[in-house]
C-alpha cells in the first residue's frame, strides 16, 4: 500500500493528478528498460479498467495512455470531483499498477521500484 | 546446459581497460552476446510459420534458462477467429495437472494486468494448443520434478512499434530461475519473437486475401465465360485485351481474326470488313468518356436473308480510385439480336401479305357499295319526282334508312382502307421500297385543298392557312405530301376533342419550305417528342385512351420527308396542344 498524499484538501485535483503521472512517468522510466516501452501504459490502462468500478471518474485512463493525459484532460474529466477522492482513486490506481507488475515479473522488479515511488510521493507531499 | 552468456556476464572485471572504458573480458563478453543475437536472430527470420517461431524462441530460451513451460499468448483482432486470443503452450513432459492450472490462472491474470485481454482460466485454457517439437523436447524424469506449484516465472510483453500484440511466459518449479541478470537478454528475444510472430500474421492474412482474391477471380472468370452475351475489353488505345467465350463466337461468324491487342482501327483499316470500322467508332465513343447503348451492327453478309446483326452498348473503364479522367479501356457487350430481326421480318412480310390480301376484297366492297348507293339514290330521285302525285313522304321510304346504312359501311371501309394502305406504306417503308412520283405543282394549293378537306369534316375546330411564301412551286410527291399534311391536320382535329384553333403556316426559309401545323389539343410531352416518329408508338394516358389509332401515320409521314430531303419535328406550344412542323426542298434529291 502506497502513501496517500497528504493535504489533498489544500491542493486541486489537477495538482495531484500531475504528480501522480510524475510518479508513472518515473515507473514507465525503470519498466522500459526490461520490458519495453508500451508496458508501463498498458498496465496503467489495465489498472484503471480494474478500478473503474470503485472510482468510475479515472475510467478515461482505460482508453486514452497516461502520456496524453495534459492539464486540459484532467480538468475536463476531474472536475467535480473532490480532490480527496482523487487522490483515493490515484492511489489505487498505482497499488493496481504494482499488482500487474508483480503478476508479470514477481519480485524482480517491483520491490524496489515500490521504495522508490514510496519516496518520490512522499518528496511531492 | 547454462547460458555462455549467462556465464561471461559473471567473470570478473579485468584491471586493463580499453579506449571506450570497457575491458578486455567486457569486449568479450559483448561479442559473445552479439554472436548470441545475430545467431537467434537468423532462426527467427528464417521462420515462416508460427511453429518454426516457437522453435527458434524455444532455442534460444534454452541456451540461457531451464524451466518446465513456455507459453505464447496471442492477441488476434481478426474476426474470422472465433477466439480474439490464441494461447500456445510448449510445456515439459510430465507436466503436473495442478502446475498446469496454475500457470494457465498465472497468464490470465497477467493478461488482464496489461490490458491484453480479460478472460477466465478456464476459458483460456479451453483455447490452449500444445506444441512440443520433437527435437526440443523439454523431457524430464518423473525424479526431476521439484512441485505442482509454480516457483518462478516471467510474463514479457510481446511488442511490435510500441503495440503490445502478446505475451511470453516462462514457469518453472524451482524458485529464483529467472533474474535481473538476463532479463533484458530474455527481453531481447522475446523482441525477436514478436517481430518473428507479426510476420507470420502478417504473410497468413496475405495468403488469405490471396486466396480470397484468387476465388473472386476465378468466380468472375467463371461468369463472364458463361454469360450468354459477348463481352469485349479493351485498353485504353483501343486494343482488344479479352474476349469472352461468346465474343468469340459471335465474332468468328464474321470470319476476322480479332487477335489479342491488336488495334481495332488497324484491323478496320485492313480489313475489307465494313461493320469493324463502325465498331472502332463505338470504342472510340467510350474511351472519349461516353456510354454507348444498343447500337445495332449488321455483322452478317448482306446477300443473307436476315444476315447477323448485334446490339452493341459500350462503356468507359474508369479507374476505381478516380484518380484519372481518361479511361483505362472499354468494357462492350454484343447481343446478338438475328432472332429478334427474323421475327420482326417474318411480322413484316405477315402485315405486308395481309395488307395485300385485304385490299382486294375492300375495293369490291367499296365499289359495290357505291354501286348500291349510286342505285337507292336513282331510285330516291324517281320518288321525288313522283311526289307530287302520291301523299307518301320521302323521308319515310325504307330506301332513306339503307342509304344510311351504305353511307356507314362506306365511311367504315374507307376508315379500312386507310389503315391498310398505312400497313402497305409500312412495309414499303421497311423494305426501302417507297416510291416517289416527283411532279410539279404549289404548296400553297396543296395546303388549301387539304385545309378545306378537313374542315368540312370537323365542325367544331376552325382551320385557317398562313401563307408567307411569294412562289410556293414545288417538285415533290403530291399525293405523299397531302398524305402528311392530312395526317398532321387529322392527328391535331383528332388530338382535340373539345374542338379549338388549328393553324396552317408556309413560310420559306434557308431555301427550304417551312410548314408548322398547331392546336391547341392534348399536346405531347416533351420527353415522348423523340417517340412520336416510331413505328406503332402511341402515346398513352387517359386522354388518348379512348381515341382510336395505331401508330403508323406519323412513322409513314416521316420516312416520306425523309425521302424527300427535309425534315420532320415536333415542338410543344406554350400552355397547349403542339405543332408539327415538316420542311421540304423545292425539289428533291436525286
Amino acid at each position: 500500500m502506497l502513501p496517500r498524499h497528504e493535504n489533498s484538501s489544500s491542493v486541486s485535483s489537477e495538482q495531484v493528478t500531475e504528480a501522480y503521472l510524475k510518479v508513472i512517468g518515473l515507473i514507465d522510466e525503470r519498466v522500459t528498460p526490461y520490458l519495453g516501452k508500451a508496458t508501463t501504459r498498458a498496465l496503467v490502462q489495465g489498472a484503471a479498467q480494474h478500478i473503474k468500478a470503485a472510482y468510475p471518474f479515472l475510467e478515461f485512463l482505460v482508453y486514452r495512455s497516461y502520456t496524453d493525459i495534459v492539464p486540459s484532460v484532467i480538468h475536463e474529466q476531474l472536475s467535480g470531483v473532490a480532490p480527496v477522492q482523487v487522490v483515493a482513486g490515484l492511489n489505487a490506481l498505482l497499488d493496481e499498477c504494482f499488482a500487474g507488475l508483480r503478476e508479470l515479473t514477481g519480485d524482480l522488479i517491483a520491490p524496489p521500484l515500490h521504495d522508490e515511488v514510496t519516496h518520490q510521493l512522499k518528496q511531492l507531499q | 546446459m547454462e547460458s555462455s552468456v549467462q556465464s561471461m556476464s559473471q567473470t570478473t572485471d579485468s584491471a586493463f581497460r580499453f579506449s571506450n572504458g570497457y575491458t578486455a573480458d567486457r569486449l568479450i563478453s559483448i561479442r559473445h552476446e552479439m554472436e548470441y543475437l545475430n545467431t537467434i536472430g537468423k532462426e527467427f527470420v528464417a521462420a515462416i510459420d508460427r511453429f518454426q517461431v516457437h522453435r527458434a524462441l524455444l532455442k534460444a530460451l534454452r541456451e540461457i534458462y531451464s524451466f518446465s513451460a513456455c507459453c505464447i499468448l496471442l492477441k488476434d483482432n481478426t474476426f474470422e477467429k472465433e477466439s480474439p486470443f490464441e494461447l500456445f503452450i510448449i510445456p515439459c513432459y510430465p507436466l503436473d495437472a495442478t502446475f498446469f492450472e496454475s500457470i494457465i490462472q498465472r497468464i490470465a491474470s497477467a493478461a488482464s494486468a496489461l490490458n491484453l485481454i480479460h478472460t477466465t482460466a478456464d476459458q483460456l485454457a479451453r483455447t490452449a494448443y500444445f506444441d512440443a517439437p520433437d527435437d526440443l523436447a523439454l523431457s524430464r524424469s518423473q525424479e526431476e520434478v521439484v512441485g505442482s506449484e509454480i516457483g518462478s516465472f516471467l510474463n514479457i510483453p510481446l511488442t511490435v512499434e510500441n503495440r503490445i500484440i502478446g505475451m511470453l511466459s516462462l514457469f518453472d518449479e524451482k524458485m529464483g530461475t529467472f533474474d535481473t541478470d538476463l532479463f533484458q537478454m530474455t527481453t531481447m528475444i522475446a523482441d525477436y519473437a514478436a517481430i518473428a510472430l507479426e510476420n507470420v500474421r502478417l504473410h497468413e492474412r496475405e495468403n488469405a486475401l490471396w486466396r480470397q482474391a484468387e476465388l473472386e477471380r476465378m468466380r468472375l472468370s467463371l461468369i463472364i465465360g458463361s454469360m450468354a452475351e459477348g463481352l469485349l475489353i479493351t485498353d485504353a488505345k483501343g486494343a482488344i485485351t479479352s474476349l469472352n467465350t461468346s465474343a468469340e463466337q459471335l465474332l468468328a461468324q464474321a470470319q476476322v481474326n480479332f487477335s489479342p491487342d491488336i488495334l481495332l482501327h488497324k484491323l478496320a483499316g485492313t480489313s475489307n470488313v465494313q461493320w469493324i470500322s463502325r465498331l472502332a467508332e463505338i470504342v472510340d465513343q467510350a474511351l472519349a468518356g461516353y456510354t454507348v447503348k444498343n447500337q445495332e451492327l449488321v455483322a452478317g453478309q448482306a446477300e443473307e436473308r436476315v444476315p447477323l446483326t448485334l446490339s452493341i452498348s459500350a462503356a468507359p473503364l474508369l479507374d476505381a480510385s478516380g484518380t484519372s479522367a481518361r479511361p483505362l479501356g472499354v468494357v462492350a457487350v454484343l447481343n446478338d439480336i438475328t432472332p429478334s430481326k427474323q421475327v420482326e421480318q417474318l411480322k413484316d412480310e405477315f402485315v405486308s401479305v395481309v395488307s395485300h390480301e385485304l385490299r382486294t376484297p375492300l375495293t369490291a366492297i367499296k365499289g359495290y357499295t357505291q354501286h348500291l348507293v349510286r342505285r337507292i339514290e336513282r331510285r330516291l330521285r324517281k320518288t321525288r319526282s313522283s311526289q307530287l302525285e302520291s301523299s307518301t313522304a320521302v323521308n319515310d321510304l325504307p330506301e332513306n334508312y339503307d342509304l344510311r346504312s351504305l353511307n356507314i359501311v362506306q365511311s367504315q371501309t374507307e376508315h379500312l382502307e386507310r389503315l391498310v394502305n398505312d400497313l402497305l406504306d409500312l412495309s414499303q417503308v421497311q423494305w426501302g421500297q417507297l416510291q416517289l412520283r416527283p411532279e410539279t405543282f404549289y404548296l400553297a394549293d396543296l395546303l388549301t385543298d387539304m385545309v378545306r378537306s378537313v374542315q368540312s369534316s370537323a365542325e367544331q375546330h376552325t382551320i385557317s392557312l398562313q401563307i408567307k411564301a411569294k412562289d410556293t412551286k414545288i417538285i415533290a410527291d403530291h399525293a405523299r405530301i397531302a398524305q402528311v399534311v392530312g395526317n398532321i391536320l387529322d392527328n391535331a382535329v383528332k388530338y382535340s376533342p373539345y374542338g379549338g384553333q388549328v393553324i396552317v403556316r408556309l413560310k420559306q426559309q434557308d431555301g427550304y419550305y417551312q410548314v408548322s401545323i398547331s392546336d391547341q389539343g392534348l399536346g405531347v410531352s416533351p420527353e415522348l417528342f423523340d417517340h412520336i416518329f416510331e413505328r406503332f408508338y402511341r402515346v398513352h394516358n387517359t386522354a388518348t385512351q379512348q381515341l382510336s389509332g395505331i401508330g403508323l401515320g406519323l412513322y409513314v409521314a416521316k420516312a416520306i420527308i425523309d425521302r424527300h430531303g427535309g425534315r420532320i419535328w415536333l415542338s410543344s406550344n406554350q400552355g397547349m396542344g403542339s405543332t408539327f412542323h415538316f420542311t421540304l426542298p423545292p425539289s428533291p434529291p436525286q
